[in-house]
């Protein structure tokens, strides 16, 4: 047989999976550094490590430790959970759009965050009216994530038929259920007219803005929960890469797999939104990158996609910080901001 | 060992395969031929266990297709759709130890005898050195070796293939049919598969079926089964068969045989 190639030879932009996921460790390490040393007030990397050894003067300290680290630990985190969430959902439906927010979880979890902003200042409105909000936010984490539950059981039931469920229904379906709870969310917040609409518009907008331990502390057991589903995932995964009857044929319980893909997904994504709001891109660039650069292999897609994912968001933070200081841009804006030009050069690149 | 048993298969309310009961002969080359519509396809599917009869039973070793599990059947049938999907940027030797799923629990990851499995079956198919490279950018007969590659990393004894040459040139067409048979003489897979060609069912087949309305209308060696009376009643083609040189029919079209057909030229 004659071995020809009519069309151009495609490899991934680096070769070698050492290489890049070497690159992948250096980024999670080195990037967070950035987050420590600089924001309102630029910090010389000495001071930054004088802050973390806890030798530094106490306004280094309560700057490195209290503000910045934490903050940038959950930056580190979220980032995590939307690219893997996006990554896991770009699988299953098999459409490279899919991501928390298209499929409606980031919009369930939303509205749901929304809603206990408002019963929270209900609540307590009294002569107090910030009263309500610590209420809802030591509560948010948990209720957002039933909130992104529910709607993800909601996608998937609406498009289960015949005991099939098809790819393109179930993105169609999200999609639609996503403008629902977008319009829901809008609209109470709207009705709701109050004082504190801005800090719930700003949580909308996707920030790390006032993040602290106590934050980090209610994430992180999902985030050990998420990447465990992940590693259970990726076996299942390689054969849900094909058409849905091949997958079956090949021995694969395929609805009852996908379906516990989607609550990882889910689960991932709307404990983030819990924390820091909805932000869309990295959930949909991250894994895009993370598949150009690292070829087909899931186990080595899924790492770049923690290390990309992780480096995304608190780069993002660290400029939306520094940028417009004293002001800062939400996360969401700039991730998209950066991952918007690299996401259309890998496009470009493609044939 | 693989029969069916008055089996109807049905998409919503309209059945496809009415009351059908054919029986595969083991250790030969089955092909279906049929007009479009004819439910080849759907009744490969449910070959397959991929569609629940809504009535009668496919029979593996007796057994429906019920009772066993998805796995255990995934050890013992192996199904090539009609036009897979090729995972992006995956590459052959990938794409092939995916045949190795059913193999393996969740937990394992592939060991010396799988990979001794898959090197076989890219030395079988001749794609072993192709190993390296993305399976798009094959071309179609490539393609179809390797899908051919991955359902033989599989080592079941049937494989079951919905018109494996359709998208084809004509010469991969008999590359594709001709490593089939190789594949049926050296290891005794039972092949089972749709074709829209039926000079190539009568080339290649030990067992001709031919499917119209989702019903067996004939069944038999080819010599047996494809007719002049068969072109025209179910093919509407008036044409001659004749034999070639090794015995086996072999068919030539003339035209439509319904006389009352509008001539829209």
């Amino acid at each position: 047989m004659v071995a020809n190639t009519r069309e151009p030879h495609k490899k991934p932009l680096l070769q070698r999976t050492t290489i890049l996921l070497w690159f992948g460790c250096g980024l999670i390490f080195l990037t967070p550094w950035l987050g420590l040393q600089f924001g309102a007030t630029d910090l010389s990397w000495q001071q930054v490590l004088a802050g973390l050894l806890g030798e530094g003067s106490s306004h280094v300290e309560r700057v490195v430790m209290d503000l910045r680290l934490p903050r940038t630990l959950i930056g580190l985190v979220i980032g995590i959970h939307f690219a893997l969430s996006g990554w896991l959902l770009q699988l299953i439906t098999r459409n490279p759009l899919a991501e928390a927010g298209i499929l409606g979880i980031s919009g369930g979890a939303s509205l749901v965050a929304v809603a206990a902003f408002v019963v929270g200042d209900w609540i307590q409105s009294g002569d107090n009216p910030y009263g309500g909000i610590p209420f809802a936010l030591q509560y948010l984490p948990l209720l957002a994530m039933l909130g992104g539950l529910l709607a993800a059981l909601a996608v998937y039931g609406l498009s289960l038929r015949n005991g099939g469920l098809s790819p393109v229904k179930l993105t169609l379906t999200g999609a639609v259920l996503a403008g629902m709870l977008h319009a829901l969310t809008t609209g109470g917040l709207a009705f709701w007219g109050h004082a504190h609409t801005e800090l719930v518009a700003q949580w909308l907008a996707g920030s790390l803005y006032g993040t602290t331990w106590a934050h980090l502390k209610a994430l992180l057991p999902w985030t050990a929960l998420g990447m465990i589903g992940v590693l259970i995932l990726l076996r299942p995964l390689s054969a849900m890469q094909l058409e849905d009857e091949q997958a079956r044929s090949l021995g694969l319980h395929l609805n009852r797999w996908r379906a516990i893909a989607l609550v990882v997904a889910a689960l991932m994504a709307a404990s983030a939104v819990g924390i820091v709001g909805p932000v869309g891109f990295i959930g949909l660039l991250v894994p895009h990158i993370s598949r150009r650069l690292a070829g087909s292999g899931l186990l080595v897609q899924c790492l770049m996609c923690t290390a990309l994912g992780a480096t995304l968001a608190v780069v993002a933070d660290t400029l939306g910080r520094t940028i417009f200081a004293p002001y800062e841009l939400p996360v969401g804006v700039v991730s998209a901001a950066l991952g918007v030009p690299f996401f259309l050069y890998l496009l470009s690149r493609q044939p | 060992m693989l029969r069916t048993d008055r089996l109807t298969l049905a998409y919503g309310s309209s059945d496809v395969v009415h009351e059908l009961s054919l029986t595969i002969p083991a250790g030969e080359i089955s092909c279906l031929v049929g007009p479009n519509g004819s439910g080849k396809s759907t009744l490969l599917k449910g070959l397959a266990g991929l569609i629940a009869p809504r009535q009668g039973e496919v029979l593996l070793e007796g057994q429906p297709l019920s009772l066993w599990s998805r796995n255990e059947l995934a050890l013992r049938l192996a199904m090539l759709p009609q036009k897979p999907i090729v995972p992006e940027s995956i590459l052959v030797r990938d794409l092939v130890a995916l045949g190795r799923f059913p193999h393996r629990k969740w937990w394992q990851r592939d060991g010396r005898e799988d990979r001794e499995a898959c090197q076989q079956a890219m030395y079988m198919t001749g794609v072993e050195a192709l190993a390296e490279r993305p399976v798009t950018s094959l071309s179609g007969g490539q393609q179809q070796r390797v899908w051919i590659a991955m359902a033989l990393a599989q080592q079941t004894d049937i494989l079951l293939l919905d018109e494996p040459t359709t998208y084809l040139d004509w010469g991969y067409q008999l590359e594709v049919l001709e490593l089939l048979v190789e594949l049926n003489k050296s290891r005794g897979l039972t092949v089972i598969m749709s074709l829209h060609d039926l000079n190539q069912a009568a080339q290649f087949a030990d067992h001709v079926m031919v499917l119209e309305n989702g019903q067996i209308e004939a069944a038999g060696t080819p010599g047996q089964v494809i007719t002049e009376t068969l072109l025209a009643r179910v093919f509407r083609v008036r044409g001659v068969v004749s034999l070639n040189a090794e015995g086996r029919p072999f068919c030539m079209g003339h035209g439509t045989s319904d006389p009352d057909r509008p001539c829209r030229a």
